[in-house]
């Protein structure tokens, strides 16, 4: 049982760390549908450095810095171009999922690194998982730059006229969210299970865009869902062992979309929304134009 | 930054012009303020006032010209330029985030907000305001918890909190109910005494600008044409000088036999989006050739009253019936099709879409009707023509019928959704706020235009805060106070004071007035 719920942590690691970034991207009011791609990018540049220079450091570093330009990209399609930001997600997944398998077939195998040591079986990026989002939390509803985001996430014409730079804080947000993705899949395919093989991240993205929607856009929630999604995953790995003849574990994996999905119903209800206004931000989705 | 007197020019503006496709917004515009003056600015719908006040709070880049603030050229990039040289603005349609608390949306952009926000030193500075202003606002409210009225004191605090010292209002009594508007005026007197803000003040509202502005500007299509002192000017005057023709303040009202009830309400109760009762228990009907008016201050129901009745929301005990059909379940499409028309209060959310242009948006009322739709196929040529008559036949400024609705100034919008319910002739008008915004010239217009409808054997149920509208046009008077009807008055023998009073909730007095 111990071992199911460090394995469980472990995996709600990368859902949390993934999702907090979708969600500062989402709460200035562009979503990227892309983080499964985005964090390929970020799996399989972080292994591929680390493998070649040894260092788990450089591997990192290689991993957000790939994310954060994807988010880059995913800015200048969305905010600058005003492209569909849905369509342009869908895109980065495409792209990641093909331009990774590419580079990385050559690397397919084992890190061959010594494991990255844990705290009890636990790895020490589930305690910045816990750091961050107190500061995502923190930032996003105690300081000015939080209120910037949320802003223009809401309504960037309002921001505008109270003095807001709405597409650098857009930009800005947008990067940082894609740099977190990109660190998702470096603590994936590093520590959580340090080899890459083709599609090594089957859907997590998804799973952490998910999360996002299920969080309500709040980091606390996000990290609860984590948690939940995490658990979820390791009964899917092995139904058996837990309940018996029940689900296949292709049904258990369906469980983190299916809630969300039902939490989602909840939210667009009346009675949620009479009671505790919209969670969704306001301008979600929407490309802002100047007049 | 040298001391400023009373009366010292402060901000100065040389040559504006802003060019939109097709006609010229501001033209050549040499304007000044000064220090502890309330300044208003008038003209027609579509003058260009907003264009100009955007202009000078940097929301809007002016093709030609110079603007000098405290005597410095300025350029401004945005409005944070603006702000920072303490220009702020209450804006026609209200800017404020409705998820976002009172005190959020105060120190949003604020260049003194710390990168951690103090929330308690921030409130504690507000609430001084507050005090100084008389207001009372919860300050950690969600702002679509709040009142029309609210909301624009949270704007006027903001601007004053960030050091606002030439404060720019567009139309700030458009959407408020007399007391509030009083409040307003109060505020804005103290202001300038303070010399603490130099008023420029746009409104259609006459009686307003004799009353408390100093020098009025006049606009008519993008030039000033008149610069005037305000003691020197009077309503006719102002009126004469915005549309270049004489505007008769008191209507005329035909004399129409009043036929069989065409709507008849039955004990209806209503819900608002909170789940609040909005309406209760109410009963009346309307008539073939009369105007029914419902007086009221916004909020008290009427829109969601309105709402039920158009279809729009469901009632939640009561019936409605329309020529004796009870219509109660039908939608608002349905209702339409029987002859039932409706003039939403918020002309951009509910009135229009803003991104469709003139003739998608005309359509939206034609798209059901064979002779323009057939076999799913839209008649373009048709409907593009009937737009174009329309938009002679009401006047609206707009060069070509394919310009989005949202570029449209607010009369202009205005008329564009009149023209598109009267062009369907309805049997029975529900009109909500339907002259807000309008100049006194559109304003005569729409009025005119109901009496029209009411002339030609339609019902209209009016629905009004402007107390000389419900008295010049009704022919019977409910006045509306939280969700209930204080009494129904005959309009010809009817007090303003009563109605006043009965609409401020004070039954009492009223019955013994
Ligand atoms: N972004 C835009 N694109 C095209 N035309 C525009 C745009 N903004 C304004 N206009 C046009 O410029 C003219 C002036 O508009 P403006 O909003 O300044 O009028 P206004 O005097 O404020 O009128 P109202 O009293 O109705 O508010 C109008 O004819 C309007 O249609
Ligand atoms: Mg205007």
């Amino acid at each position: 049982m111990w071992e199911f719920w460090i394995r469980s942590l472990n995996a709600s690691t990368i859902f949390a760390i993934a999702g907090l970034g979708e969600v500062v991207g989402q709460r200035a009011g562009v979503m990227n549908v892309g983080v499964e791609g985005a964090m390929l990018f970020g799996a399989t540049i972080g292994f591929i450095v680390a493998k070649t220079t040894g260092s788990y450091l450089l591997g990192f570093l290689a991993g957000i810095a790939i994310g954060a330009l994807i988010g880059l990209l995913h800015a200048f399609f969305t905010i600058t171009l005003h492209g569909d930001q849905v369509v342009n997600g869908m895109g980065i997944w495409i792209l990641g999922f093909g331009l990774t398998t590419y580079i990385g077939s050559p690397y397919a195998g084992p890190l061959g690194m010594g494991r990255i040591p844990t705290i009890g079986g636990l790895s020490p990026f589930f305690f910045a998982a816990l750091v961050l989002t107190f500061v995502i939390w923190f930032v996003l509803f105690k300081t000015h730059w939080g209120l910037k985001i949320r802003s223009v996430g809401e309504n960037p014409t309002v921001a505008e006229v109270s003095g807001i730079n709405v597409v650098r804080t857009r930009y800005w947000s947008v990067i940082f969210s894609g740099a977190m993705m990109g660190l998702a899949g470096a603590v994936y395919a590093l520590d959580y299970n340090p080899v890459w093989s083709y599609n090594l991240l089957m859907g997590w993205g998804f799973i952490a865009l998910a999360l996002v929607f299920f969080s309500m856009w709040n980091p606390y929630i996000l990290l609860s869902g984590a948690v939940l999604f995490g658990a979820l995953w390791q009964v899917s790995l092995n139904p058996e062992s837990f309940l018996p003849n029940i689900f296949s574990r292709y049904i258990w994996r369906t469980f983190p979309f299916v809630i969300t999905i039902i939490i989602l119903v909840i939210m667009s209800t009346h009675w949620f929304s009479s009671r505790w206004g919209a969670a969704k931000p306001e301008a979600l989705g929407l490309p802002y134009e100047k007049d | 930054m040298t001391e400023i007197k009373q009366g010292d020019i402060v901000l100065q503006a040389r040559g504006i012009t802003k060019r939109y496709p097709g006609l010229v917004a501001n033209d050549h515009i040499d304007f000044e303020i000064r220090a502890g003056e309330i300044h208003a600015i008038l003209g027609e719908n579509g003058a260009g006032k907003t264009t100009l006040m955007s202009i000078l709070f940097g929301l809007t880049h002016p093709d030609e010209g110079e603007i000098y603030v405290f005597g410095k050229k300025v350029n401004f990039r945005s409005p944070l330029d603006a702000i920072d040289l303490g220009i702020g603005m209450v804006h026609q349609a209200r800017k404020l985030i409705s998820a976002h608390t009172v005190l959020e949306n105060i120190l949003l952009g604020h260049p003194h907000a710390g990168a951690i926000l103090d929330m308690k030193k921030t409130a504690e500075e507000v609430k001084q305001l507050c005090d100084a202003y008389g207001y009372k606002i919860d300050l950690n409210a969600k702002v679509w918890h709040l009142s029309e009225g609210e909301k624009q004191m949270v704007e006027i605090l903001k601007a004053l909190y960030r050091g606002a010292k030439i404060l720019i209002m567009d139309e700030p009594t458009s959407a408020l109910a007399p007391p509030e508007t009083e409040k307003l005026l109060e505020t804005i007197q103290l202001m300038t005494k303070n010399e603490l803000a130099i008023v420029p003040f746009i409104t259609h509202k006459l009686p307003i600008v004799l009353s408390v502005s100093q020098r009025v500007t006049v606009l008519r299509r993008g030039k000033i044409v008149a610069r005037l002192n305000t003691a020197e000017a009077t309503e006719q005057s102002l009126a004469m000088e915005m549309i270049g023709r004489e505007v008769l303040f008191n209507l005329k009202r035909p004399d129409v036999k009043i036929g069989k009830p065409i709507l008849q309400v039955e004990n209806i109760s209503v819900h608002d989006d909170k789940d609040y009762w909005a309406a209760r228990n109410i009963s009346f009907e309307v008539r073939e050739g009369e105007i029914f008016g419902i007086a009221g201050v916004s909020g008290n129901g009427q829109q969601p009253l309105a709402e039920a009745l158009a279809g729009l929301r469901k009632a939640s005990a009561g019936r409605v019936l329309f020529e004796n059909k009870d219509i109660t379940r039908l939608s608002s499409l349905e209702r339409w099709k029987k002859g039932i028309g409706y003039i939403p209060s918020e002309q951009r959310a509910v009135g229009s879409i803003g991104d469709f242009s003139l003739v998608e948006n005309l359509l939206m009322s034609y798209y059901y009707d064979d002779q323009f739709v057939k076999w799913g196929l839209i008649d373009a040529k048709k409907i593009r023509q009937l737009t174009q008559e329309l938009i002679e036949e009401y006047n609206v400024a707009t060069p070509n019928p394919d310009v989005k609705a949202r570029n449209l100034s607010g009369g202009n919008l205005q008329k564009m959704i009149l023209a598109r319910v009267f062009s369907r002739k309805p049997r029975l008008i529900i009109a909500n706020l339907p002259t807000q915004g309008l100049d006194v010239g559109a304003m005569e217009f729409v009025q005119n235009k109901l009496l029209e409808e009411k002339k030609a054997g339609a019902g209209i149920l009016l629905i009004s805060e402007d107390l000389d509208e419900i008295m010049a046009l009704s022919d019977r008077i409910a006045p509306m106070y939280e969700g209930e009807f204080m009494d129904i008055l005959p309009g010809g023998s009817a007090q303003r004071e009563t109605v006043g009073a009965l609409m401020a909730g004070h039954k009492q007095k009223a019955v013994q007035a």
